[in-house]
C-alpha cells in the first residue's frame, strides 16, 4: 500500500539516505531498525515533510495513488499518521484537549465549546486501543509514560474512518519502562487485528521480532534488506545491521593496576538499576549502550548531579556524596555534560565567564577579583584547546558548537580533576573540532586522569578507549578489552544484550 | 559609525545629555537651578533604592514583587515602636529591618525548597504584608519621629540629606560584589542558566534565597530613608513606588553591559528623572500624569532599541535545537533548518 522507490537525500558533506525504498502492505506491521546514522529517521522525516527528498527519481504510492514526498499535508491528507518519539503532546493540559488541539473542537451554538462530546469522543478512542481505564480530565504528565504513548496514538488515529491508512510509530518504546512496552504491545497487536498498516521504527529487536511481519534494514543510507521477519533470527538480525565494518585500530593498553581510582557499588537511579564499576589511573573507560540501558544517566549519578536511589561512589576513599555537585567538583570529579546548550554554557555570558564558572575564586585575591590574571588564563586555555574565538569577551553563543565544547572541556580541564566525565563529548560537532577533542581526551589520561566516556557514537568509543563496558537494562552486560573492542563487537553486544528479560 | 556611538548600550546617558541640553535652554531660569537639582536627586532616592532591592534577586533569575510591600512594613514597625516608646527608634529600625529579612527568608522558602514561581511567592508574601501593615496601622500610629533618629539619615551634608549618599554607598557595594567578586559572577550565572551553573559546582539554591533576604533587607533601607525624608508615618507608600522602580532595573539592563547592572539602573532613573522635571516645569499645570507615561515610553523605547540590535541576545535557534534532540541520528541533526 505504501511504496516508495529511488528515494535520496543528501546533507551538505554527507549522504544519509542513497536510492532507498521501501513496501508496506496492507495489514502488516513493518519494522524499520539500522544503527544511529543509518538514515532511519531520516526517511520517517521525508516521509512527514520535515526534509525534502533530493531532486531526482523518488518517487512514491500510496494505495496507488501518487504521494508527494516531503509535504506534511500531502502525507497527512493521503492518510500517513505519525507517533514521534518525543510524542508532542502539551503536557499541561488534558488528554481532552490535548486531542481536541489537534483535531478541532467540537462547537456548539456561539463557538461554545461541547466538552461533553470531546470527552465522550476521546474515551472512545482510548476504548478503542484497549484503554479505557486512562483518566482524560488529568494533565497529560500525571499520566503514567505508557499512557501518554497511547494518547498520542489516540490522537494519531482520531478520524482513522475518514481514509486514514498508515500509523507511522518512531521509537515509541525509547522512553518507556519495562512493564509499560507491554501495555503498548497490548495496544499495538489490537490495532493490527483491526487491520491496520504499520510502520515501526526500533533499535529494540526483540520488539521487531515480537510485533513485525517484515523488516526492513538500513545500514548507512542504503537498503540491506527487506525480509520476512519469520525467515530471521536474531543473530541474522543484527548481522544485516551491523555489517562487516572496517574497523579502526583501537587505542593503546592502559597501565591498570595498582588500586582503582573510582570505585562504584550497586549504583541506581533514572534508568540504571545497579552499577559496578572500577577504574584505573590514566585509563579510558568507555560506555556502551542503547537509549534506556543506563548509558544516559550513569555519569550523572557518579557525579552527583542526578539524585541515586542506592549504592556508593568512592573516588580515591572519598565518598561521593549524592546529589552534591560542588562537593563531587572538591573531591576530584569534573563533568562534561550533554546537550551542551541546556546544560553547559551560559547563554548570557561569554567565554571568560563561562571558562571560569567552577572556580571564580582562584583569580579573588586580596577581596577583589583579579581581572588581568582571568583573561590571561583563558587565553592560555584558548592556545592550549586551540579555540576559535574573536577574543576572551566574545559571547559563547558567537562561537561554533565545537568551539562551545572545547571551552567546556577547557572549564573541566582546568580544575585538574582526577577522574573526568564526559557525556557524548563530540554530540553535533564537525570531524575536526572531534578530533581535536579525541587528542585532548588521549592526552590528558596520558597525565594520569582517569576518564569515563558516556557515548552512542561507537567509532568514538573504539577510537579513545582501553576498556568498553557495555550497559543494558541498566546493568553492566559485558566488558570489552584490547582486541575485543571493534565497532562490530560493541554494536552487538548492545543489540544482542536489549533482549528483554535476558 | 552608529555602532561606535552605540545608541543602544548608552541610549540613557544620551537621553539625559539631550533633556539637559533642552530644558536648560527653554526653562533655563528654573531647570539648571540648584534646587531644581536637589529635588530632582532626592526626591528620587527611594525610587533608586528599591530599583537597586529589585535588581538582586533579578542578576539569579529571580523576582521580587514583595519590595514595595516591605518598604511599607519597614515604616509601619519603626513608627508603631517610636511612638508607642517601646524602645530607642533605632533599635526600632533595625527591628524593622529583622523583620523585613525575616519575611524574605519565608519568601525564599517558598522558592527554593517548594518551588514556587519567584513571581508568585512574592506577590503571595506581597499581600500577606500588606494585611499586616493595614492591621497595625489601623490605630493612630502618626507621630513625628524624634530628632535624634532624623539627624542620622536627613542631616545635610554638602547641601544634600546624608541619605543620598547612602544610596551612593549601597550601589557601589553592590556593583563591587556583583562585578568584582566571584559571589557577583555565581549569581549572574545561576540567572543566565540555572542547570548549568548548578552542575557547574554553583549552589543555585543558596543564591536564590539569599538575594531574596538581601533584597528584602534593602527595601526594608528604603522604608527607613522614607522615615528620614518625610519624618513622619504615611500609610501604603510602598507599591507606589515599585513599578517606577521595576521600570528602571529593566530600562538599566538594556544599558552598558547588556545585562542588569548597576550604573545601568542609576543612570536609567535619573535621566528620566531630569525629563520629567524638565516636562513638568514645561507644562506647569497638572502634571502628575507626565511621570507614568514617560517611564513606560522609555522603557518600550530602550528596551526595543536594545533587543533589536542585539544585545539582549536569546539564542532561539539553538535552544530549539538543543530541545529538538534527535538522540537516533545525532550525525545528521544540526544541518537542515525545518521547512
Amino acid at each position: 500500500m505504501l511504496r516508495i522507490e529511488h528515494l535520496s537525500k543528501t546533507f551538505p558533506g554527507q549522504v544519509a539516505l542513497s536510492d532507498v525504498g521501501i513496501e508496506v502492505e496492507a495489514g502488516e506491521v513493518h519494522a524499520l531498525v539500522g544503527q544511529n546514522g543509518s538514515g532511519k529517521s531520516t526517511l520517517i522525516k521525508v516521509l512527514a515533510g520535515y526534509h525534502q527528498p533530493d531532486p531526482g527519481e523518488a518517487t512514491a504510492w500510496l494505495n496507488g495513488e501518487p504521494l508527494v514526498l516531503g509535504d506534511g499535508q500531502a502525507a497527512t491528507g493521503a492518510g500517513i499518521r505519525f507517533v514521534h518519539q518525543d510524542l508532542g503532546l502539551v503536557g499541561s493540559v488534558s488528554a481532552v484537549e490535548n486531542i481536541a488541539l489537534t483535531v478541532g473542537y467540537h462547537t456548539g451554538r456561539g463557538r461554545r465549546i461541547r466538552w461533553r462530546d470531546e470527552t465522550r469522543r476521546t474515551r472512545e478512542a482510548l476504548a478503542a486501543l484497549g484503554l479505557s481505564d486512562v483518566d482524560v480530565k488529568v494533565p497529560i504528565n500525571s499520566l503514567p509514560p505508557s499512557q501518554r504513548t497511547a494518547v498520542a496514538i489516540a490522537r494519531a488515529l482520531v478520524g482513522w474512518e475518514h481514509g486514514a491508512t498508515l500509523l507511522v510509530l518512531d521509537e515509541p518504546t525509547a522512553t518507556l519502562p519495562g512493564d509499560d512496552v507491554e501495555r503498548l504491545f497490548q495496544v499495538i497487536h489490537r490495532l493490527k487485528d483491526q487491520g491496520i498498516s504499520i510502520l515501526y521504527v526500533s533499535h529494540h529487536l526483540d520488539e521487531v521480532f515480537e510485533l513485525a511481519d517484515r523488516v526492513t534494514v538500513l545500514r548507512d543510507g542504503e537498503r540491506v534488506a527487506t525480509k520476512p521477519v519469520s525467515e530471521l533470527d536474531h543473530m541474522a538480525l543484527v548481522e544485516l545491521i551491523v555489517g562487516h565494518r572496517i574497523e579502526i585500530t583501537t587505542a593503546t593498553d592502559a597501565n591498570a593496576s595498582g588500586a582503582p581510582l573510582l570505585t562504584v557499588r550497586d549504583l541506581r537511579g533514572g534508568t540504571v538499576r545497579g552499577a559496578d564499576l572500577d577504574v584505573y589511573p590514566g585509563e579510558i573507560v568507555g560506555l556502551a549502550g542503547i537509549t534506556g540501558s543506563g548509558r544516559e544517566h550513569l555519569l550523572g549519578l557518579i557525579a552527583g548531579q542526578i539524585p541515586r536511589e542506592d549504592g556508593h561512589v568512592v573516588l580515591e576513599g572519598t565518598e561521593i556524596a549524592n546529589y552534591q555537585p560542588r562537593q563531587a567538583i572538591n573531591t576530584g570529579v569534573a563533568f562534561v555534560p550533554a546537550e551542551r546548550a541546556l546544560r553547559g554554557v551560559v547563554g548570557p555570558m561569554n567565554v571568560r565567564e563561562n571558562l571560569s564558572i567552577s572556580d571564580v575564586s582562584r583569580h579573588f585575591v586580596r577581596g577583589r577579583l583579579r581581572r588581568r590574571a582571568e583573561v590571561a588564563e583563558t587565553k592560555h586555555w584558548i592556545d592550549r584547546l586551540s579555540i576559535k574565538t574573536s577574543s576572551t569577551e566574545a559571547m559563547i553563543g558567537s562561537l561554533s558548537g565545537g568551539n562551545q565544547q572545547k571551552v567546556m572541556f577547557g572549564k573541566a580541564l582546568r580544575l585538574s580533576p582526577k577522574l573526568l566525565l564526559l557525556d557524548e563529548p563530540t554530540q553535533g560537532i564537525d570531524i575536526g573540532a572531534k578530533d581535536q577533542i579525541h587528542r585532548l581526551i588521549d592526552e590528558a589520561a596520558a597525565s594520569g586522569m582517569a576518564t569515563l566516556v558516556a557515548s552512542t557514537d561507537t567509532d568514538e568509543l573504539v577510537r579513545l578507549c582501553h576498556r568498553v563496558v557495555v550497559l543494558a537494562n541498566g546493568f553492566v552486560k559485558m566488558t570489552l578489552v584490547g582486541d575485543h573492542i571493534t565497532t562490530e563487537k560493541i554494536e552487538h553486544t548492545q543489540l544482542e544484550s536489549s533482549r528483554r528479560g535476558s | 559609525m552608529i555602532k561606535r556611538l552605540a545608541f543602544d548600550k548608552y541610549s540613557a546617558l544620551y537621553l539625559w545629555a539631550l533633556f539637559m541640553l533642552y530644558f536648560g535652554i527653554t526653562k533655563s531660569d528654573t531647570f539648571l537651578t540648584n534646587t531644581s537639582f536637589k529635588l530632582v536627586v532626592v526626591e528620587n532616592v527611594i525610587t533608586g533604592v528599591l530599583a537597586l532591592a529589585f535588581l538582586v534577586p533579578l542578576t539569579t533569575g529571580t523576582y521580587d514583587l514583595s519590595i514595595g510591600a516591605m518598604m511599607s512594613m519597614s515604616l509601619v514597625i519603626s513608627a508603631y515602636l517610636s511612638k508607642h516608646d517601646v524602645m530607642n527608634p533605632v533599635l526600632g529600625m533595625l527591628v524593622a529591618l529583622a523583620a523585613c529579612g525575616l519575611a524574605g527568608f519565608i519568601s525564599g522558602f517558598f522558592v527554593v525548597k517548594l518551588r514556587v514561581n519567584s513571581f508568585i511567592a512574592t506577590l503571595g508574601m506581597s499581600q500577606v504584608i500588606t494585611a499586616f501593615i493595614l492591621h497595625t496601622s489601623s490605630q493612630s500610629i502618626t507621630s513625628p519621629f524624634p530628632k535624634s533618629f532624623m539627624n542620622i539619615g536627613a542631616k545635610q551634608i554638602f547641601g544634600l540629606p546624608r541619605f543620598v549618599y547612602y544610596l551612593g554607598v549601597l550601589a557601589i557595594v553592590l556593583w563591587f560584589v556583583f562585578e568584582h567578586t566571584p559571589l557577583g559572577r555565581y549569581m549572574f550565572a545561576t540567572g543566565g542558566n540555572p542547570e548549568a551553573a548548578r552542575l557547574a559546582g554553583v549552589r543555585t539554591d543558596r543564591l536564590v534565597w539569599g538575594s531574596l533576604v538581601a533584597s528584602a533587607l534593602i527595601a526594608g533601607f528604603a522604608g527607613t530613608i522614607y522615615s528620614w525624608k518625610v519624618g513622619n508615618y504615611a500609610q501604603s507608600v510602598g507599591p507606589g513606588y515599585l513599578f517606577p522602580a521595576i521600570a528602571a532595573v529593566f530600562f538599566g539592563a538594556s544599558q552598558l553591559k547588556g545585562r542588569a547592572n548597576v550604573w545601568g539602573a542609576l543612570i536609567a532613573l535619573y535621566a528620566l528623572a531630569w525629563g520629567i522635571k524638565g516636562l513638568q516645569l514645561t507644562f506647569s499645570t497638572n502634571t502628575i500624569w507626565i511621570e507614568p507615561l514617560f517611564q513606560g515610553v522609555s522603557l518600550l523605547a530602550a528596551v526595543s532599541l536594545a533587543s533589536r540590535q542585539g544585545v539582549i541576545k536569546v539564542p532561539r535557534r539553538k535552544t530549539a535545537a538543543a530541545i529538538d534532540v534527535t538522540p537516533i541520528d545525532p550525525s545528521i541533526a544540526p544541518t537542515e533548518a525545518p521547512a
